[in-house]
């Protein structure tokens, strides 16, 4: 009797799980269908993030840009975040192209080779890649200048420094990340030639306590200002607790260390992902490698922590009008490298050394 | 009212039924715990499990991703089931796994693009098993002629595998990192005689060679002298010396063996799905989640395969269902509560509850109470 009870437990159960999966699959294809007809439907767009957007960093950023997209456009945005770079990631984004969504945005750069990939599977699908340089008819890339806004949180860095040490944090030893440390020093020099920017590799992007401990170790070493190329807000905080000051990236991290907080290079992905959707909805769109900068506003940099002194806002705001209109450019041509040779600049997405005043190796 | 305590024993051998039906109802549970959690936060669970099965299974594409997924975990879960049926606790499938993918992109990037794939295949998937079989010794001999605790030194290579595979690409300009590629380190493409052909989707014939593994596996261990011997050791390793084993032999052969098959796994990832020795593809804890598929396959090595696509039907539903507006953290959480209602129903088929026979005086007074 007991077994007999506990059989037919068990069979309705299996019976729900089946009409589960049929209403499930059924629901599928509708929305599928849906994708179909383009008329009078939002557009669907999908991002696929490596980070959880939570992070108030890299993919927060981007996902600011993505509600921007939403707050302007009648679009359907899909939002995979956490999703691990590498060629699983593929099988992602032809889940997303099968899935019905025309536009679909891939925010970090690993995502390059499986995005070519899937592209090429679905012709019909536009996808855009972040920080890559691959592209194909129906793939294309895009970054932005952060060296830019490197160069003036270097300006603010210089100025606050008294030990004449900045620390910078940085996740690998690539051009991109090479790029930004040039920038910085220049940025600092300019305003404290005396002051110099050691480097500390941790091989992550995002590690919130490894970056902490490498903050902590430079601190140690005598920095009382902390720089970054990390997505975390861990150095800030390490850099609060000590007293040091402190220049964040990717967004506005004032509420994580507010007596630290100088500024930081940030990002505006938004009028860029709402130019790219309108163009793949009137189908003027067109693969193209975009690189944004501070004249087209995807880079900036972050409002001013309480420690930065009027002047320093002055040099700051007076350099950026110059960055703007074009009659500055951050990095001379030719430049002084780390051993104090003088070379020619050479394609800065090539970068690989660093300029005169960064103790560290550029190799890692 | 007298409390009536439930005694838990050990369950001799327990029934196919048994051995059947628990899994199912562990694996119901925690979908109707998952569905509670899921109606919680607003979604409807009905139409999440359904939208699981039809990421996994639903399209021609569905089907090859998950067993593009479930390949290195038959291999890995193999190389965990093996193992842990002779008590030698190789918890280092990690380590071995990348040993096995560094070693077959070597062997393939040195062979370049002259040899024909009829010989480079093989070749490769030969080098990786080796190389798997190799990592596996560092902790083998030491454990058979030493005494070392297999557990900590396996799980220890892990880490240096790891790092091993992150200097040969980010710290090295070593010939397995690619040297056209300057805006971030990966790994040299796998030449196109070297990679295993695609012939569904990007399914690639691995499946059938990780198939065939496990039935060979299961032949060797069930149907063999030496299986027999090694079954032997792991039920005592007493009785195995009384009968004249050579113990030390059986564990250093399993171990090595149990290498291959993680090794094997890692050579069949980088000529296959990944092509290149790229670490963001192949830091994805294959070795580890090998562990669970072993246990949740009893250490069977045929019951590996559907455990192993299962669990791979799981990894792949996870994205699709953010797609449907499910927050990632609840994702991962169904994920787990499954996994741990699967390990968990283990207890039932290898204990029983009872409650102990009361005399009939006292069920009486019960009655009357």
């Amino acid at each position: 009797m007991r077994t007999g009870n506990l059989r037919r437990f068990i069979a309705l159960l299996l019976a729900l799980a089946m009409v589960a999966a049929a209403c499930g699959s059924d629901e599928g294809t509708e929305t599928t269908e849906a994708g179909g007809e383009t008329g009078g439907d939002p557009m669907k767009v999908a991002f696929v993030h490596v980070s959880p957007v939570a992070d108030k960093g890299w993919s927060w950023a981007h996902d600011q840009g993505a509600q921007y997209l939403a707050a302007n456009m009648d679009v359907d945005i899909t939002t995979l975040e956490a999703i691990p770079e590498g060629s699983d990631s593929q099988r992602v984004f032809e889940d997303l192209a099968a899935a019905g969504n025309e536009l679909i945005f891939g925010t970090s750069f690993g995502y390059m080779e499986p995005m070519l990939a899937a592209a090429a599977n679905f012709p019909d699908v536009t996808f855009m890649h972040a920080t890559g340089f691959m592209s194909s008819d129906n793939m294309g890339n895009y970054f932005g200048a952060a060296e830019e806004g490197r160069y003036l949180t270097g300006i603010a860095a210089g100025a606050a420094t008294q030990t004449n040490l900045i620390g910078y944090v940085a996740a690998f030893p690539i051009p991109e990340v090479l790029r930004g440390i040039n920038a910085f020093t220049l940025g600092v020099q300019e305003v404290n030639p005396d002051a110099e920017v050691q480097v500390v590799w941790t091989s992550t992007w995002f590690d919130p306590p490894l970056e902490s401990t490498a903050a902590q170790s430079l601190l140690d070493a005598n920095a009382d200002v902390i720089a970054m190329h990390q997505d975390s807000a861990a150095p800030g905080q390490a850099a609060e607790a000590a007293g040091a000051k402190w220049v964040g990236y990717n967004t506005d991290m004032t509420e994580f260390a507010e007596t630290a907080w100088l500024t930081a290079p940030v990002w505006d992905w938004g009028p860029f992902y709402l130019t790219t959707a309108q163009q793949v909805a009137d189908g003027s769109w067109q693969s193209e490698a975009y690189y944004g900068n501070m004249a087209d506003g995807m880079v900036d940099i972050a409002p001013f922590g309480p420690s930065v002194s009027d002047e320093t806002r002055a040099t700051i705001e007076e350099r950026k009008a110059q960055i703007i209109d074009g009659s500055f450019s951050v990095f001379p041509d030719p430049i002084v490298d780390q051993d104090g040779t003088s070379r020619e600049l050479g394609d800065i997405f090539g970068m690989d050394y660093f300029v005169e005043g960064v103790i560290g190796s550029p190799t890692g | 009212m007298t409390v009536r305590r439930i005694i838990v024993e050990p369950r001799g051998l327990a029934s196919l039924r048994l051995t059947l039906t628990v899994p199912l109802l562990s694996v119901l549970a925690a979908l109707i715990i998952g569905g509670i959690f899921l109606w919680i936060t607003g979604d409807n669970p009905l139409t999440v499990y359904g939208h699981m099965v039809d990421a996994a299974f639903g399209s021609s594409r569905g089907v090859s991703e998950t067993l593009i997924s479930a390949t290195p975990l038959i291999l890995t879960g193999l190389a965990a089931a093996i193992a842990f049926k002779m008590l030698v606790w190789n918890i280092g499938a990690e380590g071995q796994f990348l040993l096995g993918a560094i070693v077959a992109a070597g062997i393939a990037i040195a062979m370049g693009d002259g040899v024909p794939a009829v010989l480079a295949i093989p070749v490769v998937i030969m080098a990786g098993a080796i190389g798997g079989a190799l990592w596996a010794a560092v902790s083998a001999v030491p454990r058979v002629y030493l005494g070392t605790n297999e557990i900590i030194t396996t799980l220890m290579l892990n880490f240096i595998a790891l790092n091993l595979m992150n200097y040969l690409i980010f710290g090295s300009n070593s010939p397995w990192r690619d040297p056209l590629v300057s805006t971030f380190p990966t790994g040299r493409p796998i030449p196109d005689g070297a990679s295993l052909p695609r012939f569904f989707n990007r399914l690639d014939v691995g499946i059938f060679i990780a198939i065939a593994v496990a039935i060979f596996a299961w032949y060797l261990v069930n149907r063999t002298r030496w299986g027999f011997e090694v079954r032997v050791v792991g039920d005592s390793a007493e009785t195995a010396r009384y009968a004249g084993i050579q113990v030390p032999r059986k564990i250093l052969g399993v171990f090595l063996i149990s290498g291959a098959f993680a090794g094997l796994a890692g050579a069949l990832f980088v000529a296959g799905p990944v092509g290149a020795l790229d670490p963001r593809s192949l830091d994805l804890g294959l070795g580890f989640t090998g562990i669970i598929v072993a246990a949740l396959a009893r250490l069977n090595a045929l019951a590996v395969i559907p455990v192993a696509i299962l669990m791979g039907a799981l990894n792949n539903a996870g994205p699709s269902l953010q797609s449907i507006g499910v927050p990632p953290e609840i994702v991962t959480m169904l994920q787990g509560a499954i996994l741990i209602f699967a390990v968990g129903g283990e207890f039932f088929i290898a204990n029983r509850l009872r409650r102990p026979e009361l005399p009939p005086e006292v069920l009486a007074g019960e009655a009357a109470a």
